[in-house]
């Protein structure tokens, strides 16, 4: 009797431990272990709600020329009142820019783009490699062979110079920018995917999938895939930072986003020249390209570290 | 193994093609001789059009002289020697050329047939080895004014139909002046060493070097750092930091210029004056001088710059009104704007300072004021200049023009001819005044052509004039004469740099050193150190002094300029100047039947084919009828 009452609380113990540690949880507990992947995710959740909230961030329209509307100067240095700035003048965080428009306004209205970007182009990007990588891996052969092959061949270019020769016969503009910079970053996640897929198609529950008469799309979508997922998810955290910017410098190029579209990049290449006598129309915009990238390789990182199994226990 | 084998010998296979792919370019890109080349290939060799692949070559004379002109005499006694061995030659080769070009008892002459081309030219002829007589089919008061454009430079016969006909010319200038070309390093530097036998006051550096950088930025900090001597278009906010540098000058650009807002009256809905008036009006003119141009800058209430006599005749640009400008915009048709696109290149001119901003604050301007939505597209510098000067853009574009000559021909002529499809079709009530006012050597008499000419300018506006634009060079304080002029190239042998070598950092690299078929100030520049025109503009005026012409003598209705050249002159290849090396420099510019008045491309002399400046201040020869 006694030993009886002693095992049942340690049958239950086992079984609430084995239901509260999921997946997911473990997953989550092992990426808020990692300082670098919290501050990664506080500057992204920060520029997310920055975007969102830009119109009651920004005190100006981001396009909104103030000549005549204040008493401001071309490319103006930053007016802080709390650092000393005549309270009598209107204040602006980050000066002005060479259109006489009022630059911290633009950064955060620029935050749009570049989240906008980065998630467009890496969706496009996850959508078309996967479904290439998946082909490919599942298929085999002569298909694998001309799919594989198109991939080296895209790969084998730099990226940034690839998305240039694209935007160069596209045209210059934000969505051919996007276009771009996905088709550029596809080879990447067909790879990941197919590799997935090579990796699981032999395994027995596959196997037992097909024995069952399951149909090839059902087996990608039902039991090869979600394995796939993991390292997609690291990928696509990366490739954001990555696509980020890359467009940055297609729109410093002026290839990318077109005025008067307050974009980073943009910013940055229309006022590149001023890096000595208006140095804060270069900083800020740098500044914001550089903590958003940072935000997502730290996030990136931090996920490539929760999610990999070797890792665990660590 | 056998797939191993088959390896092998598909290794070998790859290595044998690209051996061969490797084998047939060699002799390509090594003939000399031309003959097996095409045009291309020879314009693009660099070895075989420059100096250095002569002077490499072993069979060579190691003389420099006879590296530097295979054909022309290899000493000083064959080259003064005057026509004695290449007449023969030259007669032939210059029947050959085609064209109204004719040598007759050793002297060139080009003669139009008649007037009817309705050029300036009736025959431009060497009446001796020193003497050219040019016959006018109408009077040109500008004559001596535009004789010393250095678009219109002289160099040797020989050198034209050689290096012209195999398009070595565009990289290999041969003149009189008072620099020569040592050598052009693409995308980096264009070396120049003093002409010791220049036939004027020797300069004062040995070697005068000129770079390029776009931002202007990057040439001030090129100059602060002393790696320059003078630069080119200081940037507008940097005026205050140079004249606050005591290691550096401030050079003002006395240059008259014009930025303008162009439009193709051949789209829609610029086709309709209205819209274009309604424009005219909705466009804050002087905010935009206000914010975007230097101190000094001005408001442009005519093309012509007020500077040049008869330039500001007639009634000024309309003030601007946005409410008056929208309520004609609607009854034009459009209350609510249209959408179109403003194109421009992003090249820094003294007109236009910031291309990009500028047009950011046009295009916030015509949305505010007027609701037209306007993309902005910027374009290189070539294309543009090309779709442009063709009347292909269809939307606004920025563009400007820098005085050639000060005389309103210059701004006013260029670009409202008949000829000058740039802003779709010519309108004859701009284009008959200005030709009649061209011919009148009075400009008491020519003022109130001019003054119709401006108001029919207003009335149609086939563009908006914006500002004529303040600019200045820079230079390191201890560089003695540092200048610009208001007309022409700077003088690079009266600047003395404290180390021999004067340093100039342009905006741009030059396109080609064949001046007689390029358009842009940074091309004029370099070449105009190295190839002389018959006169010369004065360093702080726009009045005309001797060059190889000791003096341009007019009759006295203006029908006949006979200028009596310098002699005694001898190009860089040590070949003797004459009276010959006139009309055939004139010849390829003005007859568009001469074989040479051609693109590189096309077996011509040119880079474009267009001779654009021979074509609008002189009118072209033999030009072919233009197709409907």
């Amino acid at each position: 009797m006694s030993t009886a009452t002693v095992e049942e609380p340690t049958v239950a113990k086992i079984g609430s431990n084995v239901k509260a540690e999921s997946l997911w949880a473990v997953t989550m507990r092992r990426f808020f272990k990692q300082r670098n992947a919290i501050v990664g995710t506080i500057i992204l959740l920060i520029l997310v709600l920055t975007a969102i909230f830009a119109p009651y961030i920004a005190p100006y329209d981001p396009i909104q020329v103030l000549i005549g509307v204040e008493d401001v100067s071309r490319r103006e240095k930053p007016c802080v009142h709390l650092l000393g700035c005549d309270p009598e003048k209107s204040q602006h965080l980050m000066g002005i820019d060479g259109n006489v428009r009022d630059q911290f306004s633009r950064i955060v209205y620029g935050s749009r783009y570049s989240l906008l970007i980065g998630f467009t182009t890496v969706s496009f990007a996850i959508i078309i490699g996967t479904i290439l990588g998946a082909i490919a891996g599942y298929a085999g052969g002569i298909t694998e062979d001309v799919i594989m092959r198109m991939m080296d061949v895209l790969l084998a270019f730099p990226s940034l110079l690839l998305a240039i020769a694209i935007v160069a016969v596209l045209g210059p503009g934000l969505q051919n920018t996007l276009l771009a910079v996905g088709i550029v970053t596809i080879p990447q996640y067909a790879r990941i995917v197919r590799s997935s897929v090579l990796s699981v198609k032999e395994q027995e529950y596959v196997e037992a999938s097909r024995a069952l008469g399951a149909s090839p799309f059902h087996i990608l979508r039902k039991r090869i895939l979600p394995n796939s997922l993991t390292p997609l998810i690291v990928a696509a955290t990366l490739g954001i930072a990555t696509a980020i910017l890359d467009a940055a410098a297609l729109s410093f190029l002026g290839f990318g986003a077109q005025p008067p579209a307050p974009e980073w990049g943009a910013m940055l290449g229309t006022e590149r020249g001023q890096i000595f006598s208006a140095p804060h129309l270069v900083f800020f915009p740098g500044i914001a390209i550089s903590l958003t990238v940072l935000a997502f390789n730290l996030l990136g990182d931090g996920l490539r570290d929760a999610l990999d199994p070797r890792l665990k226990g660590k | 193994m056998r797939s191993r084998r088959t390896l092998a010998v598909l290794l070998l296979l790859l290595v044998m093609l690209l051996a061969a792919c490797g084998g047939g370019t060699t002799p390509e890109t090594t003939d000399e001789s031309g003959e097996g080349a095409t045009t291309e290939e020879t314009a693009t060799d660099e070895e075989a059009a420059t100096d250095e692949e002569a002077m490499t070559d072993e069979e060579a004379a190691t003389d420099e002289e006879a590296a530097t002109d295979e054909e022309a005499a290899t000493d000083e006694e064959a080259a003064t020697d005057e026509e004695a061995m290449s007449e023969d030659e030259g007669m032939m080769d210059v029947a050959s050329l085609g064209g109204s070009l004719a040598m007759d008892n050793e002297l060139l002459s080009l003669k139009a047939d008649g007037c009817d081309y309705g050029g300036y030219f009736e025959s431009i002829e060497a009446t001796d080895a020193n003497t050219v007589v040019f016959t006018m089919c109408k009077p040109d008061p500008a004559f001596e004014a535009k004789v010393a454009f250095e678009g219109f430079g002289i160099q040797p016969m020989e050198h034209l139909m050689k290096a012209g006909s195999d398009g070595s010319l565009l990289e290999n200038p041969i003149g009189t002046g008072p620099y020569k070309l040592d050598s052009w390093n693409r995308g980096e530097s264009v070396i120049l060493t003093a002409n010791e036998d220049y036939w004027g006051e020797a300069p004062a550096d040995p070697t005068l070097v000129f770079r390029w950088a776009e931002e202007g930025a990057t040439r001030l900090l090129e100059l602060q750092s002393g790696q320059v001597d003078q630069i080119a278009f200081l940037s507008p906010d940097d005026f205050e930091t140079v004249e606050a540098d005591a290691n550096l000058q401030l050079v003002p650009n006395l240059n008259p210029n014009i930025f303008y807002l162009g439009m193709t009256n051949t789209f829609e809905p610029f086709d309709n004056p209205d819209v274009r008036k309604a424009i005219a009006m909705g466009i804050d003119r002087q905010r935009l001088v206000d914010n975007f141009y230097p101190e000094g800058s001005e408001v442009a209430d005519y093309f012509t710059p007020c500077s040049i006599p008869n330039g500001c005749e007639g009634d000024a640009w309309y003030d601007f009104n946005a409410e008056d400008a929208k309520t004609m915009l609607a009854e034009a048709g459009y209350p609510d704007g249209f959408e179109t696109a403003i194109y421009y290149r992003d090249v820094f001119r003294v007109y236009l300072p910031e291309p990009p901003l500028v047009a950011v604050e046009l295009q916030t301007q015509l949305k505010e004021n007027l609701g037209i939505t306007a993309e902005i597209i910027p374009m290189e510098s070539g294309p543009f200049l090309e779709e442009v000067s063709a009347g292909r853009i269809e939307g606004f574009y920025l563009l400007g023009w820098g005085a050639d000559y000060p005389h309103p021909t210059n701004f006013l002529d260029y670009h409202f001819s008949k000829d000058n499809p740039q802003f779709g079709d010519p309108f004859p009530e701009i284009y008959e005044k200005l030709t009649e006012a061209a011919q009148l050597a009075s400009a008491e008499e020519a003022a109130p052509l001019y003054a119709e000419a401006n108001n029919a300018i207003r009335e149609l506006v086939p563009m908006v004039p914006i500002a004529h634009g303040a600019a200045a060079d820079a230079a390191g304080a201890s560089v003695q004469n540092a200048h610009t002029r208001p007309f022409g190239a700077i003088l690079g042998r009266i600047v003395d740099s404290p180390d021999d070598t004067f340093v100039y950092m342009q905006s741009a690299e030059p396109i080609s050193l064949y001046c007689g078929d390029e358009t842009d100030g940074e091309t004029f520049r370099v070449c105009g150190q190295i190839v002389d025109s018959l006169l010369a503009y004065g360093l702080d005026s726009g009045d005309t002094e001797p060059s190889l012409a000791e003096e341009c003598v007019g009759n006295e209705d203006g029908t006949e300029w006979t200028c009596n050249l310098r002699q005694g002159v001898v190009f860089h290849d040590g070949s003797a100047f004459d009276a010959n090396d006139v009309v055939m420099s004139y010849a390829i510019g003005l007859d568009a039947a001469n074989s040479l008045h051609a693109a590189a491309e096309a077996g011509g002399a040119g880079n474009s084919g267009a001779f654009e400046y021979w074509s609008y201040l002189w009118g072209l020869m033999n030009a072919p009828e233009e197709s409907e």
